[in-house]
């Protein structure tokens, strides 16, 4: 019960590991001069959503079921195995019914990152051409993917595969996707397409429409993956909307995007890649689960937690939508207003909403690189981050950000505010308010 | 911003024969289209002359999911999604324009052309053009650019250009999506269907659901010797093959004492045709509790060695309400290609017992004889067993996947 008391409290303990974090601000050490100019304390603003999000009460009181009593294997045969076994379909069926395909095109995974390998190698596995020796098929994947697609794309060029990075628009400095450039480079042997929804650097979205009747036309055969990760509980994801209906597809897709846990996510067949008995093959082994294509004992906590969170985050599109807007409006405008310098990279226009995301704003910051900004932020309780987080172990620039045309030194400052439907428009002016504090040291740095 | 289409233009099928029932069936027909699509969005259906209009009031986005959905209800022979748009010949014209650049702008250089054809109907007669002048109207003003792409055929073309001018305005659509056809579900009551967990009763419960009748199911559990995993195998059948009807309920029986009663008391050869004399029977008293007209159930002539003609008669004496077989010609084959597209056939294929597996009898009778049936019965406290399983059934209501 202790922790369900925690869970009644949101923030109250995250709050307080913050403010603790200042009284105790090393002492002997020299800290940035500006800090001086704050107010004593400052409750923190999360604007890091993209790169993950807390897990929700309810999301977290549905998972302590299956961490307590409801603790059996699903493929035990006991009624604790059953229930279990009913609780993953239950989630199947939520995962599917949030994107209207069929619960059994749904395969759970352990994040984006493994979906995104099953369908790249999977898929392109099982569309393999000719006998081992001759040339395994032609793969085109986007410019700006994450890395899990371009690593597992690189990977199969030892299987005989050849794999060709598709490009952005040169003409628009909106960072969509050229897709006349991305028709012609289609072939007859042409097996896989992969193309993220939404960037999740800079809040491009794509059109996955267009790119999908480009497919149809020029590469009937090939199969259209959708890394969906940034999209999820953001717009509609419906492979029948969004999917030109003779194109068999696949989604990606990760519950700690939406206030789930992390360590979860999915693989979502469309009903056209079902009706057409494309499955991936298995790229990991075992006994038998889901239909052996990702076999393993299913991480049940985890996928209840997902089902709970999808269908929170699914069910009222249009609100959240507004949300996410108002805070983006709310945070370019305080930007421009109180942050000398700063550039938004595409900025929000009400007319452009099919092919921008307004839950990822990127910024270039003067002076000072986007890491100094972080941690001069983050002494403000303003945590953001700099380009995408899942890169932010590895130290290279972001293809995606340099294939926007930003020069190598620009890219380094780039930073990345994103949100969720809970931020506020407050917590926007806030946040660009303290991020003016600093301004001027940083600036000139 | 281009225009996207909002509105779903359904076309009956054997519905339009109806004379006198026309009335009834279309309401029928209305109302299951609303509840086979409230849970994906806000949808209001117009009843007009011969055909019915769906139009999304929310999520735009969803009118494809929507199409898909309603393709599955039966009584539609086909749909289209329609652009809305002014009766204007030159406005229309422009919109089909765009359309077809849009759906051609990839098409591979000397790839061989799509045949077409245009279909107007002309419901307002103050439009200026009639239907036939229309067609070519369309037809002569397509872009240059696919004047090698495309190539009229009136005959099955692939191809359909169609364009409704109503009084309100028009609507254009291109192509048709095939429905299931059929007669809405609840227009020919109500029956009780069988639902054994094989490939064969959800096929047989598709069918009458087809033909308009709304189908209520019955299973019978014998635990502890059938366990949970069997009850779950049910509820996901029912949910599934449950889409083509408004709503789904099952029936689940208990059946360990007749089992053994019979195991205990008749014939070994006699087993499994007494079983089913005993569902029949209890399936009759559910079915007079719902006011079903039927039973419904998958058997085949042959099939087994509890379908022979023989003992199909046996089993049917039972029976108090006329028993249907739709699948009585099918070869497992053909009966197994349906269960994969109505998607019920992976479920079958999980490999749990069902209770006619419970004591099964090693050589069972091929050519039962009625009055053996009824002699074995005789020494069965009837009366007390079915009271028994029909006051321990459990009714589980089952949303199915929308």
């Amino acid at each position: 019960m202790g922790v369900v008391f925690h869970l009644g409290k949101p923030h109250a303990s995250f709050a307080h590991s913050i403010k603790a974090g200042h009284s105790e601000r090393r002492p002997g050490t020299k800290g940035p001069r500006v800090l001086i100019i704050l107010p004593p304390m400052n409750d923190p603003i999360y604007l890091d959503h993209a790169a993950t999000t807390r897990v929700s009460p309810s999301v977290a009181a549905t998972m302590m079921r299956a961490l307590g009593d409801e603790y059996g294997n699903p493929s035990s045969r006991h009624p604790l195995g059953s229930n279990a076994s009913a609780s993953i379909e239950e989630a199947r069926r939520a995962v599917a019914s949030s994107l209207g395909t069929r619960s059994e095109g749904v395969l759970f995974t352990s994040g984006g990152t493994e979906a995104n390998n099953l369908a790249v190698i999977g898929f392109a596995r099982a569309l393999r051409r000719g006998k081992p020796g001759t040339p395994s098929g032609h793969i085109l994947i986007g410019p700006t993917e994450h890395p899990s697609i371009r690593a597992s794309a690189a990977s199969l060029t030892e299987e005989g595969f050849e794999v060709e990075v598709m490009q952005l628009a040169r003409s628009d400095k909106r960072g969509s996707l050229d897709i006349v450039d991305a028709a012609a480079r289609m072939r007859e042997d042409t097996v896989f397409v992969a193309q993220m929804l939404v960037n999740n650097e800079y809040g491009t979205r794509y059109d996955i429409a267009r790119l999908s009747r480009a497919i149809a036309a020029r590469a009937p055969k090939a199969h259209l993956h959708v890394d969906a990760v940034q999209a999820l509980g953001k717009i509609e994801l419906d492979p029948a909307g969004l999917v030109d209906r003779a194109v068999s597809s696949s989604f990606s897709l990760s519950a700690h995007k939406i206030h789930g846990p992390k360590g979860v996510g999915a693989l979502v067949l469309s009903n056209a890649c079902l009706d057409a008995k494309r499955l991936p093959l298995p790229i990991i082994h075992g006994g038998g689960q889901q239909g052996d294509v990702r076999p393993g004992t299913e991480n049940v906590p985890g996928i209840m937690g997902f089902g709970a969170a999808i269908a929170a985050a699914t069910h009222d599109f249009e609100a959240t939508g507004k949300a996410l807007v108002t805070a983006r409006k709310a945070l370019e405008s305080a930007l421009t207003e109180f942050v000398p310098g700063v550039r938004v990279l595409i900025p929000w226009s009400d007319d452009q909403t099919a092919t921008m995301a307004p839950q990822v704003v990127s910024i270039l910051v003067p002076g000072a690189p986007s890491e100094v900004w972080l941690h001069h932020l983050e002494e403000l309780g303003v945590y953001a981050s700099a380009g995408s987080a899942c890169q932010a172990k590895k130290h290279e620039l972001s293809p995606a950000l340099l294939a926007l045309g930003l020069t190598s030194e620009e890219a380094r400052r780039v930073l990345r505010f994103s949100f969720s439907s809970s931020t506020t428009a407050e917590d926007c002016t806030e946040a660009a308010r303290r991020m003016a504090s600093v301004s001027s040291a940083l600036a000139h740095l | 911003m281009s225009k996207i289409p909002d509105t779903i233009l359904l076309r009956y099928g054997e519905l339009a024969l109806k004379g006198g029932n026309r009335n009834s069936f279309e309401k029928t027909l209305a109302a299951n289209i609303a509840s086979a699509t409230e849970s994906i969005a806000d949808v209001k259906i117009l009843r007009e002359r011969g055909r019915m209009t769906a139009t999304l009031k929310s999520n735009p986005e969803r009118i494809e999911r929507v199409a898909n959905r309603i393709a599955e209800v039966p009584g539609l022979s086909s749909l289209s999604l329609c652009i809305p748009c002014e009766a204007d010949p030159e406005t229309i014209s422009g919109l089909v324009n765009q359309h077809l650049l849009r759906m051609f702008e990839f098409s591979a250089p000397g790839a061989p052309r799509i045949t077409f054809r245009v279909e107007t109907k002309r419901a307002d007669k103050r439009f200026p053009i009639a239907s036939t002048e229309f067609d070519q109207y369309i037809a002569q003003r397509l872009p240059e650019s696919l004047w090698d792409k495309l190539q009229v055929q009136l005959k099955r073309p692939e191809l359909v250009i169609g364009v409704d001018i109503r009084t309100k305005g028009a609507y254009v659509y291109f192509g048709r999506t095939p429905g299931i056809g059929g007669l809405p579900v609840g227009s020919q009551g109500r029956v009780v269907c069988l639902l054994s967990g094989g490939i064969d009763s959800p096929v047989a419960a598709y069918y009458a659901m087809k033909r308009g009748c709304r189908v209520d199911f019955i299973s019978f559990l014998s635990p502890p010797y059938i366990g949970e995993p069997t009850r779950q195998k049910l509820v996901k059948l029912v949910r599934k093959v449950g889409r083509f009807q408004p709503k789904n309920r099952l029936h689940i029986v208990p059946f360990t004492e007749i089992q053994e009663a019979i195991r205990d008391h008749a014939p070994e050869a006699y087993r499994t045709i007494l079983y089913r004399r005993m569902m029949q029977k209890i399936a009759s008293r559910i079915a007079f509790r719902n006011r079903g007209k039927a039973i419904i159930t998958g058997e085949s002539i042959g099939q087994v060695a509890s379908q022979t003609l023989s003992n199909i008669a046996c089993i049917e004496e039972a029976s108090l309400l006329p028993v249907i077989r739709p699948l009585i010609g099918f070869d497992k084959l053909e009966t197994i290609k349906i269960a994969r597209e109505i998607g019920t056939f992976d479920i079958s294929n999980e490999p749990e017992p069902d209770c006619c597996t419970v004591f099964m009898p090693n050589g069972p009778v091929i050519h039962g004889q009625i009055a053996h049936c009824l002699e074995a019965e005789e020494k069965l406290d009837m009366k007390g067993l079915i009271k028994n399983a029909l006051d321990g059934i459990e009714a589980i209501d089952i949303d199915t996947d929308a």
